[in-house]
């Protein structure tokens, strides 16, 4: 792919554990990432999602497989790669006791900048991520939001090419996390690619350009948010019709040869039925079903959630899934 | 050149953040100088009894704590080490192009310069009840002091990075500290204990830098111990540099 920023090839990880087999936590992981867009990650903790992420920005040394990042490979060239990406971990790590723009500038000037021209960086930044307000006071004292957007600062200040994002939203409550979101896009429009774990789906589908979805160390689906949701599931079409002269049967009978419908189940007269696209399915439906003088109560077509795309590719869904601790992954 | 101006960077950033937490520095002052005050009495009255000096106690006594409190000073780093894996610093560290060696050594150095602030404080607290001043021996057991620190900050900072949470650290840490303060002499001077003491002493890095911290401090520059120091110190602290470095590169942090 020629604008791609990001390449790996076949990453594979495993944990040694005392008195047992080791834990595979990354078994063969393969992406890319195209310039410009915000790709997510995603999966149930304790999925190889951090490992990943952690392979990827130089932290973590990688047992086999390669890994390209901004140009440069991620074993060979870690220096180069480190200077180009910018990474946020799950706990931010931002010095508690010194204030945020003193943060800021000492990190800026990590990346061998100027004291100047990271100053007037810092200066864009604050605008940027609206930490006008309490930029002069210690880390200690910032609430969760606050403290999220500080992060998110201190992983571009030097303008990375890419930025990874591990779990940004999680701790935060539905309004910084709305809030950071919208930041989030509007790093992509001033052409930042941005990579990001969350294992939040409302998350992944919002925000993500492309995501991939990775269960045990795998990938198991990768797409536009709404491929993904249509390659698996398509719409949901409900049906519900009059109970009269075997009208569910009839319309079952009839329903169930049409080419596009992929599914269909039938719960006393409401008829569930699985099809590629729902409002195009929804006018054939109707004129089957009115020439053959079936009446229709009513009618809805609901679209896929990225659950169903989670639960279809996995067997579980991805809200119970979540439930394994994230110190599983974090042990790395 | 990157790495100078890294250390530089990572020394400030270090030196604010201990400046800004008080109960450091109170305790930091406070202990070499509750040594000076709850020991050096108990002192007074053994003296020149029991094979100890007869002279002016302190002469003998600080040295040693100055030499406990640059021991003490480098072991204790690694558990701001372990506080910083655990709040995500290491790592936001550790993913900018910043020297590893920088990594390590600015927080190193900027206790060390807190140290010597603790020592310059304790030499004037001793100078004040009869210790005698000698400052070029001074200056060159300061010299050996910042290498002891160096070394065993080192040594802490690989071991935190490597247990990664403090029950196993504080377990090496302690597990270690106590033999090697013990078989050095700090307190009380190795040679007035039995044979197997002062052979076991001898396998003790400690011990020739207690030993030529006396000498130096009531100044004796040639004695062969002050050499034994150097000889002993130098290429130890250049090793656990090295390892520790490593560590820090490959550290799965």
């Amino acid at each position: 792919m020629a604008d791609a920023v990001l390449v790996a090839r076949d990453l594979r990880k495993s944990f040694k554990a005392p008195r047992r087999p080791p834990v595979e936590a990354v078994c063969g992981v393969s992406m890319e990432v195209r310039r410009g867009e915000i790709f997510g990650f995603l999966g149930p903790n304790g999925a190889g999602k951090t490992t990943t992420l952690r392979m990827l920005t130089t932290l973590l040394p990688i047992d086999s497989g390669a890994a390209t990042v901004a140009g440069y490979d991620v074993e060979r060239s870690p220096q180069e790669v480190r200077a180009r990406i910018g990474y946020v971990s799950q706990l931010g790590g931002s010095d508690e006791l010194a204030t945020g723009l003193e943060n800021l500038v000492l990190q800026g000037r990590l990346y061998g900048d100027e004291t100047s021209a990271v100053r007037r960086r810092v200066a864009e930044l604050i605008e940027l991520l609206e930490l006008e307000a309490f930029a002069d006071r210690t880390v200690i004292t910032y609430s969760g939001g606050q403290r999220r957007r500080l992060d998110v600062a201190l992983g571009i200040v030097h303008a990375p090419e890419v930025l990874f994002l591990d779990e940004p939203s999680t701790g935060l409550d539905p309004q910084n996390r709305a809030n950071l979101w919208s930041h989030i896009a509007a790093l992509r429009a001033r052409g930042t690619t941005v990579f990001l774990t969350t294992h939040y789906l409302e998350e992944a589908d919002e925000l993500c350009d492309r995501l991939m979805i990775i269960d045990h160390g795998e990938i198991v689906a990768e797409g536009t948010p709404r491929e993904l949701k249509r390659q698996i599931a398509g719409d949901t079409v409900l049906l519900s019709v009059r109970d009269q002269d075997h009208a569910a049967h009839r319309a079952e009978q009839r329903l169930r040869t049409q080419p596009y419908v992929r599914e269909l189940s039938v719960d006393d007269t409401t008829l569930r039925l699985y099809v590629e696209e729902g409002a195009s399915a929804m006018i054939e439906i109707l004129r089957l079903l009115d020439s053959e003088g079936i009446g229709i109560q009513s009618l809805t077509v609901a679209e896929p959630t990225l659950d169903d795309v989670f639960l279809r590719q996995t067997g579980r869904s991805l809200r119970d899934a979540g439930q394994r601790p994230e110190t599983e992954e974090r042990r790395a | 050149m990157r790495t100078p101006r890294d250390i530089a960077l990572l020394y400030q950033r270090y030196f604010v953040q201990m400046l800004r937490n008080p109960v450091w520095l109170v305790v930091g002052f406070s202990t070499p100088l509750l040594y000076l005050a709850l020991f050096t009495p108990l002192l007074k009255h053994i003296a020149g009894s029991a094979g100890l000096p007869g002279s002016d106690v302190l002469d003998g006594f600080l040295p040693g704590i100055l030499a406990l409190l640059a021991f003490a000073s480098g072991s204790g780093l690694g558990f701001s080490t372990i506080f910083e894996l655990r709040a995500g610093v290491t790592e936001r560290l550790r993913v900018t192009p910043a020297s590893r060696f920088a990594i390590l050594l600015g927080p190193i150095l900027s206790s060390m310069t807190l140290m010597f602030v603790f020592d310059a404080v304790l030499v004037a607290a001793g100078a004040a009840f009869g210790f005698h001043v000698h400052w070029l021996g001074l200056a060159v057991l300061a010299v050996l002091l910042g290498l002891l620190m160096v070394m065993m900050g080192a040594f802490s900072i690989a071991t935190a990075l490597l247990t990664k949470e403090i029950s196993g650290f504080a377990a090496i840490v302690n597990g270690i500290n106590l033999p090697v303060l013990l078989l050095a002499g700090v307190l009380l001077p190795i040679s007035i204990g039995p044979l197997w003491m002062r052979v076991l002493a001898h396998f003790n890095p400690l011990y020739y830098l207690v030993a030529a911290s006396r000498l130096l401090a009531n100044g004796h520059l040639s004695g062969h111990q002050v050499w034994q120091a150097f000889a002993v110190l130098v290429p130890l602290c250049a090793l656990v540099l090295a390892w520790a470095t490593r560590v820090f590169r490959r550290a799965v942090a």
